[in-house]
Formats: C-alpha cells, sequence, structure tokens
C-alpha cells in the first residue's frame, strides 16, 4: 500500500492524540536553581547569582505516588523512580488509567519506605548498581545533592549531602503533599536555591550517613517542591 | 531380608530427622526454627547456587583483582579467617574486625558484628566496594563481569538469559551463601540420639547449659541479640559496636552474639580477634568481664569454672566441630569453572 495524503493526515492526528493522552498521563519533576531550569551537564551547573554556587550532582527517590480528590484517594501507584538531575529522560513519570479521573492533590514519598530498605536485593531503579545505596550500613540513599559554594570551607569548597535512614529516630523519609489546580498535567519545580539559602553552608556540608541533620535536611528539601 | 529392613529402619529414622526448606534441598534438623530469610523472594535454584559459588571464590569482585570473598571466609576455618585477628582487605574500613564464620545464615535477622548489615543480599555489598559509600562500584563489577569470558553463560543458565545486574549479582552470591548449613556434628547425633557424648562432654554440656546458653542459644548457639560480655575496650581499635549503628550510649560495646559451631576450627575469637585460645575465652567470662553499666544482665552473675570444668566446657565445644561441613565438595573452590 502507497501512503496517501490522508494516511498521513491520519497519522499526524493520531500522533497528536497520543501527545494528548500522553500529557495528560505524567508527572514532571523539574529540578531549579531560583527561575532557572538546572541543566547538568558534565561540568556541573553554574548558578547566575553572585552566590557562586555549583551544583554536580542531584537525584533522588521518588515513591508511594498517591491522586486525592477532596479528602479521597483516587489512584495509587507501588513503584520506585529514581529523578537523576543530570538525565532528562528520567524527569517524566507516567501515570497510567488517569484520563478519566478527577482529581486536585498530589501526595508521595521523598525516599524509600522502611520496608523496602530491609526487603533485599532488589532490582529497576532500586537495583544497588545505581548508587544509591549505602554499603557498609545497610539502607537506601533517598537523596544525593553535591556541588560547591565559597562558604565551604572544606577541600575544594564541596558540599556533599547523602540524605538517608529508615530507623527511628533518623528515618529521612519525607512525605510531600501538593495541592492541584486542576486535573492537568502535573509539574512539579524543586527549587534548590531556597534550599541552599536556608541553610548555613559553613556549618551544614558533609552529612553521609543517617543523623538528625539529615532528618532536618530533608525536612527542608521537601518544603523546595513546589507546582508553579 | 532381616538386613533390609534394619537398613529401612535406619533410612527411616535419618529421614525423620531432617526436614527440607524450600524446593530445593536445603537439609536442616526437624527441630530448626523457620529461617528468617525470604525464601520465595530468591527461591534456590542449582544453577544460581552454582553461579553465587564462582563468585564467591572469583577475585573479579574487588577493584584491583586480588581479594576474593574466599580470601578472608575459607572453608577450612568455617569460612573464617584464620591466622588473623584483623581481616586484612584492600579497605581499612574491614580492617578492623575479625571475620565470623559463616554458617546457617538464613536464621540470621542482621549481620556483621554490630549489625550494620540488614540482609544477607546486601552483605557482599560492604567487601566489593573500596570506600565507605559504594559510588557504583558494583556497577564496574557487573561491567566487569558482562566482559568475562565465564560469566554471561554463567547468568544465562542461572536466570535465562546473559543480563548482568547488581540485584541477580547479589541474589546468587546469596544463594551460594544460604547453602552453608552447618548441622552435622557430633552434637547434632546425640541430639538425634545416634551418638553419645562422652563423660567429660556430658558434663561440659550442662556446665554450657548453666553458663553460657542464655546468649548462645541452642540450636545455632546464639540468641541472634546484641550483648555487651564485658570485654576490656581496646584503646586503639575504639570500637564501640552496635552504638555505631544506632547511635545510642545503651548499645556501648553491645556485638552480636556469635554462633559457636565449628568454633575449634574459627579462632583466634572475639570481634577483634583478641583471644587466640578457647582457654583464653574462658578465663575472660570467670576472671575477665568488666563491669561496664550496661555489661549484659546475663552475665551480672559471675561464672565460676575450676580448671578442670573449663576443660570439660572445651571438650564440649569441640562436639559442635561439623567436619561435614569443612569439608563438603559443594562449598570448594568450583576448579571446573574456575582455573
Ligand atoms: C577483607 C576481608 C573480607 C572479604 C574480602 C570479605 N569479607 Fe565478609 N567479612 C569480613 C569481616 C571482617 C566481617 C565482619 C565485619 C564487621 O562485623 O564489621 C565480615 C562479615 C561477613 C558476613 C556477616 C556474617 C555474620 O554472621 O554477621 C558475611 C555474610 C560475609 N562477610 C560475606 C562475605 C562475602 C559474600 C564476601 C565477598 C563478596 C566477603 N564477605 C568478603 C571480612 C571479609
Ligand atoms: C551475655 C551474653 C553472653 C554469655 C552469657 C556468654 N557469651 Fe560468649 N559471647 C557473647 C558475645 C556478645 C560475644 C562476642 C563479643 C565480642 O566479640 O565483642 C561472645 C563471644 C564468645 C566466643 C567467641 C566466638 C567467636 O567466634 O569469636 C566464645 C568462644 C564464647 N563467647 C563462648 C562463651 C562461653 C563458653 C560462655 C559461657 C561460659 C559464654 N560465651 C557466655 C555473649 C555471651
Amino acid at each position: 500500500m502507497i501512503p496517501t495524503r490522508k494516511h498521513l493526515y491520519l497519522l499526524l492526528f493520531g500522533l497528536i492524540c497520543t501527545g494528548l493522552v500522553q500529557a495528560q498521563g505524567t508527572l514532571s519533576f523539574h529540578p531549579c536553581y531560583g527561575k532557572d531550569f538546572l541543566q547538568l551537564t558534565d561540568s556541573g551547573y553554574q548558578s547566575k547569582d553572585k552566590d557562586s554556587i555549583t551544583i554536580s550532582l542531584f537525584r533522588f527517590y521518588v515513591s508511594g505516588i498517591e491522586l486525592w480528590n477532596d479528602g479521597k484517594r483516587v489512584w495509587e501507584e507501588k513503584n520506585y523512580h529514581l529523578i537523576n538531575a543530570s538525565d532528562t529522560s528520567t524527569f517524566k513519570i507516567s501515570l497510567s488509567n488517569i484520563y478519566t479521573i478527577n482529581y486536585n492533590k498530589i501526595i508521595f514519598n521523598l525516599g524509600i519506605d522502611s520496608t523496602t530498605n530491609v526487603s533485599g536485593a532488589m532490582g529497576g531503579d532500586l537495583d544497588p548498581m545505581k548508587g544509591m545505596y549505602w554499603a557498609w550500613q545497610s539502607g537506601y540513599i533517598n537523596v544525593k545533592l553535591e556541588g560547591t559554594s565559597p562558604l565551604c570551607k572544606t577541600r575544594n569548597n564541596g558540599f556533599e549531602f547523602h540524605l538517608g535512614g529508615y530507623h527511628t529516630p533518623v528515618n529521612a523519609l519525607q512525605t510531600i503533599e501538593l495541592p492541584l489546580k486542576s486535573s492537568d498535567k502535573i509539574e512539579v519545580f524543586i527549587d534548590l536555591k531556597q534550599l541552599l539559602t536556608n541553610i548555613d553552608l559553613s556549618k551544614t556540608n558533609q552529612l553521609m550517613s543517617p543523623s538528625k541533620e539529615a532528618v532536618e535536611l530533608s525536612r527542608k528539601l521537601s518544603k523546595v517542591f513546589e507546582i508553579r | 531380608m532381616k538386613k533390609t529392613v534394619v537398613l529401612l529402619i535406619i533410612i527411616g529414622l535419618v529421614v525423620s530427622a531432617y526436614k527440607k526448606i524450600g524446593s530445593y534441598e536445603l537439609i536442616v534438623p526437624n527441630n530448626w526454627p523457620k529461617p528468617v530469610y525470604d525464601f520465595n523472594r530468591n527461591p534456590l535454584t542449582s544453577e544460581k547456587i552454582l553461579l553465587g559459588r564462582v563468585l564467591f571464590y572469583d577475585p573479579i569482585l574487588s577493584k584491583d583483582n586480588t581479594i576474593s570473598c574466599s580470601s578472608c571466609h575459607s572453608q577450612f576455618s568455617a569460612f573464617t579467617h584464620i591466622d588473623h585477628p584483623l581481616s586484612h582487605g584492600i579497605d581499612n574500613q574491614i580492617g578492623k574486625r575479625n571475620s565470623p564464620a559463616l554458617m546457617n545464615l538464613a536464621w540470621n535477622s542482621s549481620f556483621m558484628w554490630d549489625g550494620a548489615v540488614n540482609h544477607l543480599d546486601m552483605q557482599a555489598l560492604a567487601p566489593i566496594s573500596n570506600t565507605v559509600e559504594m559510588n557504583e562500584t558494583i556497577g564496574h563489577v557487573v561491567e566487569k563481569l558482562q566482559q568475562s569470558p565465564i560469566y554471561p553463560q554463567l547468568f544465562y543458565k542461572a536466570f535465562g538469559d546473559s543480563i548482568i545486574t547488581g540485584e541477580r549479582l547479589l541474589k546468587s552470591i546469596s544463594q551460594f551463601m544460604l547453602t552453608l548449613v552447618s548441622c552435622h556434628s557430633k552434637y547434632d547425633s546425640v541430639q538425634q540420639k545416634k551418638a553419645s557424648f562422652t563423660t567429660q562432654e556430658k558434663n561440659g554440656y550442662q556446665l554450657f547449659k548453666k553458663n553460657c546458653s542464655s546468649c548462645h542459644k541452642e540450636p545455632f548457639f546464639t540468641n541472634d541479640q546484641f550483648e555487651n560480655n564485658g570485654l576490656q575496650v581496646d584503646t586503639s581499635l575504639k570500637d564501640i559496636g552496635r552504638m555505631m549503628v544506632t547511635q545510642d550510649s545503651a548499645n556501648y560495646l553491645q556485638f552480636r552474639v556469635p554462633k559457636l559451631r565449628n568454633i575449634q576450627y574459627s579462632y583466634p575469637y572475639m570481634h577483634d580477634g583478641r583471644f587466640a585460645k578457647l582457654k583464653q575465652v574462658l578465663d575472660h567470662y570467670t576472671n575477665g568481664v568488666v563491669r561496664y553499666k550496661n555489661l549484659s544482665k546475663l552475665l551480672l552473675k559471675t561464672i565460676n569454672l575450676t580448671s578442670n570444668e573449663k576443660v570439660d566446657l572445651i571438650a564440649f565445644l569441640y562436639t559442635l566441630s561439623d567436619t561435614a561441613f569443612i569439608f563438603d565438595k559443594r562449598y570448594s573452590y568450583p576448579r571446573d569453572i574456575l582455573h
């Protein structure tokens, strides 16, 4: 069969439709620094502000995604997603079969729940090969954030935050709730500028194991997830 | 005819004293409790066990291809590192402690002297990575395995395709370690009424039950808990034990109660290998216990043993030796695959 112009129109129409459908069923994360999108290249991100901050690595787990409508849970999934600021293909999560559902709130976890933390080796985004697992003291690293700031009096002015821990009192898992204006595609922005200006980098710049400080920083990070 | 009947009865007895775990023939004594390890998440197969065994013996797992799991866990010493009080390796973290014997691991609820590892699958990550954190080192191991002449085929046989992932690697090593079951000591035969203790061993067993088995609980000779057994702190190592993991001073100098099966082979003793002989261990319990504030309640009553009683107790501990385990060919270096 030779494709005619009609076929091409049909194809085009089909593509647009799938595009629309997909757009409806996605949750996207946008790591940002202020108004800037965080594009992490090999040399990292360089802040355009006077603060001279650079960010070289930003990764975090999202899990337990739920959609709510007026106080009722209307949708949920049980998957684990690793979002990596240097790989834009990880920014979008497709949420299956949500087109017909009305919702006005999203709830999800920043990190990995304690049951999963003690259940042994797992695959996909949870594979320890992904570099988000502590070897010496078992447990997932919920968030990795690394970069430099002149405020850090460390080697190369670096800061390194590896946030995790699943035991009380150092359970770092955060639940994030965001109201949604309409049942539209869900775009979540993470403003690292708000986070990094809200902590004293001259004092807090190395968190590499479960601790109260890591819980506190995780809580602060959860507050800079927003719908714009 | 008579002979066959006797034989059948004997076989019957032998069979009834043991039970199988899961689909794979993991044979354990009838009175052993349910394993902690969830075999449903990682069902044993002979192909995966073989893959795990090859990995266990292959130095490809270390950064510089010099050290394998068996470098610190050798079969003839019940999979510990004898001669070395503190295990030597590429990593100084691991150099702080004596490597424990590996056996009956399906019944552990945590691993390492301080319980820092929460699942058997995750244990291998610690020695594989050469820094405090892994920084994708296991990713490099996977790459090396993909390029090796033997592993793609072994993974194919085990998993039905030759894709190598961290999950598959870790689960295979677990499979091999789960098969390291020690349950054929003289002690076991006595429990099954197939042998009897000498007078000396019997006396030792009574002393053991009176003084030791609250912590070193049968049949694994551990209560699977962390206890402070009153060892003097080694000021050069400053190892605070379980407190490292929990950050809680109640756990100061608590260590996992070690299993005592095959204790004859797994010297030196304690988390830092400070004692070379069992006699020294007993001298510690009778004369050396430091009265820490959080000394285990189970040691509050002083242990008194005469030197003859110590000899008897040691005779009992020797009945926990399982030569079938030490010489079991299924656990040995896979000569036909690794050269
Ligand atoms: C350099 C020496 C060394 C190497 C290599 C090594 N281990 Fe160990 N292993 C140790 C030491 C030491 C400990 C105890 C560490 C601690 O408690 O902090 C240990 C603990 C363990 C335990 C916990 C046992 C228990 O009862 O708590 C297991 C299981 C284990 N190792 C398996 C492995 C495997 C699998 C490999 C290879 C991937 C391996 N080891 C490689 C030295 C080593
Ligand atoms: C309060 C609990 C407790 C009691 C009671 C106890 N132990 Fe222990 N035992 C431990 C702990 C904990 C360790 C490990 C300590 C360490 O390495 O820091 C240990 C270590 C040992 C070891 C060294 C094992 C190895 O693999 O290095 C031997 C042998 C031993 N105990 C024998 C005995 C005997 C025999 C008795 C009775 C006289 C006894 N224990 C009573 C808790 C106890």
